[in-house]
């Protein structure tokens, strides 16, 4: 039986940040929350970011540029945030102050610097009023080939205990499946959601990650929307028809080389590509969506605050869930 | 009208460009481009645009007709081309304000570019009402009266259209010292010369847009709210061939409302239009945004400080 949706719109922060050491000063980050404010975002999804060279990459960065987590979250709605509604965390990236070049799920033995790590930054965000942990649940394809039950087993054991640790503080642990994931089917999502604990590890849809995969993303809503929790909302302007999410090192040859089809641009704003937003969202209303849906633009071209506009544009006169701002 | 509804509403003074793979391009080279600048501006709330005069042609060609380029921005959230810029050549030999052997010929103008613009719900054509300081200098009572005259006709030709003759100052212009504003002004027929208040051009010429809008209240047409982190101190709008992109103490004179080193009273403004009563459109403009920035994001900064602070105050 559907509830009452209640769906919590935001944006997410990570197209800000260009190379690794841009988008690194203080003040360049409040001018961003008061853009994004403006546009009509008024939660803001974090990505954590190792080093230096992000001020609200990690919870440390955070007291070293803001006085602390607490007082960080207290200033935010002086620049139009309410809120840090989730922070989306890949444990397959670097880490240098966690002192590893990414972490396996799937390996029992990486288990423990994972949950450290994961519990670094749930901490923070329940500091910050959150609610969610966006986790990259499995390694990319092309790191171990695909799935077996051993190594599903394992990550899902992985991330029940994250989010047992999580529910401990409040949130809730969203698993985010992206194109290159190893994860392909909805046979083994079948299988890994009979074995995460629906208490407190559920699922994050991204729908141009899906798309790109091959995937209906209404159809699979539908499908699992007892367990899907969050949501990020871009567009796909292509399918991995050719099966590239095999190829070596993927996230280059793929997703920013373009693949064999010279792909420019994977990701587009809302309503510029192959995803349907008005059917999506007319079934997130029928069956009762409850959570967060972050508008994502990642790896736009410049500037910017181009894409962060086109998609409120499109909230605002064609899914007509956002206000016009003046 | 109720208590509740608004008394601004919101313009953007468009001078855009946008990155393509073909360089840095204007937005009206394809209507693929006019339609993201467009609903970029409405996306933040404004609700018109105001352009330039020389852009019609290429409204026509990219549309047919300016009342189906109308119909386009209506469909994207934008109401109306509020202004258009009067892109006045200044010269001797032709248009210039303060000759008035030229005047027939920009009354001429005037009236070919207001007639070439129905369809587009234009209320205001904007002017600069002299040219250059330093093809005005010495700028005498008999030039303002001068300027003055070519305008009030111009306004009163303007009008029968529907549309207000607005003044814009630069602060390189002939006429921005507060002197020679406030003769203008008492020169120029109340009933036909509206004065459009630019915050930054006003105040970069050492002249406070508060304290000038408090004097020209009741000639005021509209709004340029712009911001400027300097004034001119040492004759800058002398500077040939144009102060505002070769004075050589200034690379950037231009910024959105919200920066903080910007030197404009904008919260004791909107207080004054309080006071006022001041009801219609104000315009946000960001001239040469991108020069060190670009014109989506310091859009949306400007938009943000009319959010959280003027609306507080006025809205």
């Amino acid at each position: 039986m559907s509830t009452k949706p209640d769906i919590r719109w935001g944006y997410a922060f990570n197209q800000w940040k260009q190379g690794w050491q841009g988008f690194a000063r203080v003040e360049d980050h409040i001018r961003a929350f008061k853009a994004t404010s403006a546009a009509g975002f008024h939660q803001i999804e974090l990505t954590a970011f190792p080093g230096p060279w992000d001020p609200v990459g990690r919870p440390e960065s955070i007291a070293i540029n803001f006085g602390s987590v607490r007082k960080f979250a207290m200033q935010l709605p002086d620049w139009g945030i309410d809120r840090v509604s989730s922070v989306f965390l890949d444990v397959g990236q670097l880490s240098f102050e966690d002192l590893h070049f990414g972490l396996l799920p799937t390996q029992r033995g990486q288990h423990e610097a994972i949950f450290r790590q994961a519990r670094l930054h749930a901490e923070s965000i329940a500091e910050m009023g959150g609610e969610c942990l966006v986790v990259a649940p499995f390694p990319h394809f092309w790191k171990e080939g695909a799935l077996n039950a051993e190594r599903m087993q394992a990550a899902a054991d992985c991330w029940n205990a994250v989010g047992a640790m999580t529910k401990s503080l409040g949130l809730h642990t969203v698993l985010h499946l992206d194109a290159l994931s190893a994860l392909r089917t909805t046979a083994e999502l079948d299988q890994l959601l009979s074995l995460c604990d629906a208490s407190c590890v559920n699922l994050a849809f991204d729908t141009a990650e899906l798309t790109i995969a091959g995937h209906d993303v209404v159809a699979l809503y539908r499908r699992y929307h007892e367990r899907v929790r969050h949501f990020h909302f871009k567009d796909a302007l292509a399918v991995d028809t050719l099966g590239e999410y095999q190829l070596p090192h993927a996230e280059r040859a793929m997703i920013l080389a373009g693949g064999e089809r010279k792909i420019p641009r994977w990701f587009g704003e809302l309503g510029t590509g192959l995803v349907d937003f008005p059917g999506l969202l007319a079934a997130m209303n029928e069956l009762g969506f409850n959570g967060l849906v972050i508008v994502e633009s990642d790896k736009g071209p410049a500037p910017v605050m181009s894409s962060v506009l086109l998609n409120s544009w499109y909230l605002q006169h064609v899914l007509k869930v956002l206000p016009r701002p003046l | 009208m109720t208590e509740n509804t608004p008394n601004l509403r919101w313009a953007y003074m468009d001078h855009w460009r946008v990155d393509s793979p073909q360089g840095y391009v204007s937005q009206y080279s394809s209507i693929e481009r006019l339609d993201s600048f467009l609903k970029q501006v409405a996306s933040l709330g404004f609700e018109a645009i105001e352009t330039f005069d020389f852009h019609l042609p290429v409204l026509i060609d990219l549309f047919g007709s300016l009342p189906n380029a109308r119909a386009f921005m209506q469909e994207r959230g934008i109401d109306r081309v509020l202004s258009l810029f009067f892109g006045i050549m200044f010269d001797d030999r032709q248009t210039q304000p303060h000759l008035r052997s030229t005047h027939d010929n920009i009354l001429r103008y005037a009236e070919y570019v207001v007639k070439s613009a129905a369809g587009l719900g234009v209320e205001n054509l904007i002017v600069m009402p002299a040219a250059q300081y330093h093809a005005v200098e010495p700028v005498s009572d008999d030039k303002l009266r001068a300027c003055a005259e070519v305008w009030s006709r111009v306004g009163k030709m303007t009008l029968e259209h529907g549309i207000r003759t607005v003044c814009h100052h630069e602060f390189y212009c002939g006429i921005h010292h507060l002197e020679e504003l406030r003769k203008f002004y008492s020169y120029a027929d109340p009933r036909y010369v509206f004065w459009y208040c630019d915050t930054a051009q006003h105040k970069i010429a050492g002249v406070d847009p508060v304290s000038l809008y408090l004097e020209l209240h009741d000639r005021c047409g509209g709004f340029h709210l712009k911001d400027t982190h300097h004034v001119d101190l040492l004759g800058d709008y002398r500077q040939r061939p144009e102060s505002e992109v070769t004075a050589r103490t200034t690379r950037r004179w231009f910024w959105e409302m919200g920066t903080p080193e910007g030197l404009v009273d904008f919260e004791n403004l909107f207080k004054a239009m309080k006071e006022h009563g001041y009801k219609g459109w104000v315009s946000v403009e960001h001239d040469k945004a991108d020069f060190g920035g670009n014109y989506p994001e310091s859009t949306a900064v400007a938009s943000w400080y009319i959010q959280n602070v003027l609306k507080k105050i006025y809205r």
